[in-house]
């Protein structure tokens, strides 16, 4: 790896609370999201196949239940891979099945409203 | 070592008379039987073992039906093999499962049950019971496993695993309810193939007895699937899922498939929180017998250490059928022959250190 290298992806207010946007960034694919206006940033290759992980679906889940029980939420935090349907937590990059697994995450900010991200 | 499937049986169903009930009595002695009088009542499988499901050698000399002597069963298997406990599975008993009325079935396994502890329990300390109810009938089963579930000789609670339904299914809370209340492992043995059950294949009837037996894996990879996803194991936390004579070698190719499946569609059962996988390795035990027989004999072990099953197999025999398994059957890498023979048997049932 070489030295951390920072990129301005496009201006904050490009991005609005539930919005997301798959990015080329020095020659990776990334997805940068909005949820409830908090930016993150994740690999676009899903830790399973490879997959394109930031194209699936947002939305919420099913929350650990005790019994068979089914309580929704977590609206907007998890991303389906558009492959397989792995979830993962936006905000954390780990596969709800698997905590052992994690999405590649990406330090992402706001500097002079442009979302910045480093790699 | 400890023999996990041994099958005691009776000469005469009519040894049953004395632990039955006036009203069900009087069905053995006057009602209609499938095999004449003196025969268990069962909706009998329709493949017939062209000859017979016992070793011919284990016919006792003095008459009877094989496995109903125990001094024939203590020469042939338990002193010839140094069987440590031999765990008695019954023959037909588990065949109640098939029959439609549930109150004259679970007559005949508490019948069965009370005929085993007063029968075989006492004659050997190796000997260890298996208490059948049945399973159409969850609340009286669970009666019956609070009556005798905790009678010190018996080891598990045993159902065929022919069934309506698998049993992950919460028709079987009652079930799971008793046996963790009294703290027995539920196992479930190949049987059940008829009557009211569902058909032990998922594409129709198979023709054969040989080609029916050879998919003995069946229903255990449906009970596997429903105990894991069901969350049978986080809501009764101790409980054990036995699987005996379902073959082993199809088990990692099952487990691999429940991890993948659930990987992508977790949010059906969020009531899980661990893997599938993680679920078997704790919680279900198989046994060996009948061992798969691969043309060459290591074949069988790498995928089955994937998954950990050195955790999970236990040696069984089934004495006295005809596809009997002789303990250095199961070749098993030397790291685990300990705990597969024996070890894993022991840890399972609490047996003490003899």
């Amino acid at each position: 790896m070489g030295a951390e290298a920072r990129h301005v992806v496009c201006a904050a207010a490009e991005l609005p609370p539930g919005q997301r946007r798959v990015v080329r960034v020095a020659g990776r694919s990334i997805g940068i999201f909005n949820v409830g206006g908090r930016f993150f940033a994740l690999h676009n290759g899903c830790p399973h196949r490879g997959g394109p992980l930031c194209e699936g679906r947002i939305g919420g889940t099913t929350l650990p239940a005790d019994g068979h029980a089914f309580a929704y939420g977590r609206e907007g935090r998890i991303l389906r891979c558009a492959w397989h349907g792995w979830e993962f937590d936006i905000t954390t990059g780990r596969a709800l099945a698997d905590p052992s697994v994690s999405a590649r995450t990406y330090p992402l900010a706001v500097e002079d409203g442009n979302l910045v991200v480093t790699l | 070592m400890i023999d996990c499937d041994v099958h005691n049986t009776w000469s005469s169903a009519d040894e049953l008379l004395p632990y039955l009930p006036p009203a069900f009595r009087e069905y053995l002695v006057r009602g209609e039987l499938p095999g004449g009088r003196g025969s268990f009542p069962h909706a009998h499988r329709p493949w017939l073992h062209p000859e017979d499901f016992k070793r011919v050698d284990a016919v006792p000399p003095g008459g009877g039906a094989a496995g109903s002597d125990y001094g024939f069963m203590r020469e042939q298997l338990l002193d010839r093999y140094a069987v440590d406990v031999a765990i008695l599975t019954g023959e037909e008993a588990i065949e109640v499962s098939t029959l439609a009325n549930p109150h004259y079935a679970q007559a005949l396994a508490r019948a069965h049950n009370d005929w085993m502890v007063a029968e075989w329990l006492p004659r050997d300390p190796r000997l260890r019971g298996s208490l059948v109810v049945a399973p159409q009938d969850p609340r009286g089963a669970a009666d019956e496993i609070r009556r005798l579930g905790g009678h010190p000789g018996i080891a598990q609670v045993l159902v065929s695993t022919g069934a309506q339904r698998p049993y992950g299914d919460p028709f079987y809370d009652p079930i799971w309810d008793a046996c963790a209340e009294v703290g027995l492992p539920l196992a479930a043995h190949l049987g059940g193939q008829g009557g009211v059950n569902a058909n032990p294949t998922g594409c129709g009837p198979p023709t054969f007895f040989w080609e029916t037996h050879a998919l003995l894996c069946e229903t255990g990879m449906g009970h596997v699937a429903s105990t894991i996803a069901q969350g049978v194991f986080e809501r009764w936390p101790a409980a054990r899922f036995v699987l005996i004579e379902c073959g082993v070698a199809w088990l990692p190719a099952i487990v691999w498939r429940l991890d993948a499946d659930y990987r992508s569609l977790r949010k059906e059962t969020p009531w899980l929180m661990r893997l599938p996988s993680e679920y078997a390795r704790e919680h279900i035990r198989l046994t060996t017998q009948p061992l798969e027989q691969p043309r060459s004999r290591d074949a069988l072990w790498p995928a089955l250490e994937d998954i950990g099953a050195q955790d999970m197999l236990m040696f069984a025999s089934d004495y006295p059928h005809w596809d009997f398994d002789e303990p250095r059957a199961v070749q098993a890498p030397a790291a685990w022959r300990s705990a597969v023979m024996d070890g894993n048997a022991r840890a399972l049932y609490g047996l003490d250190g003899r």
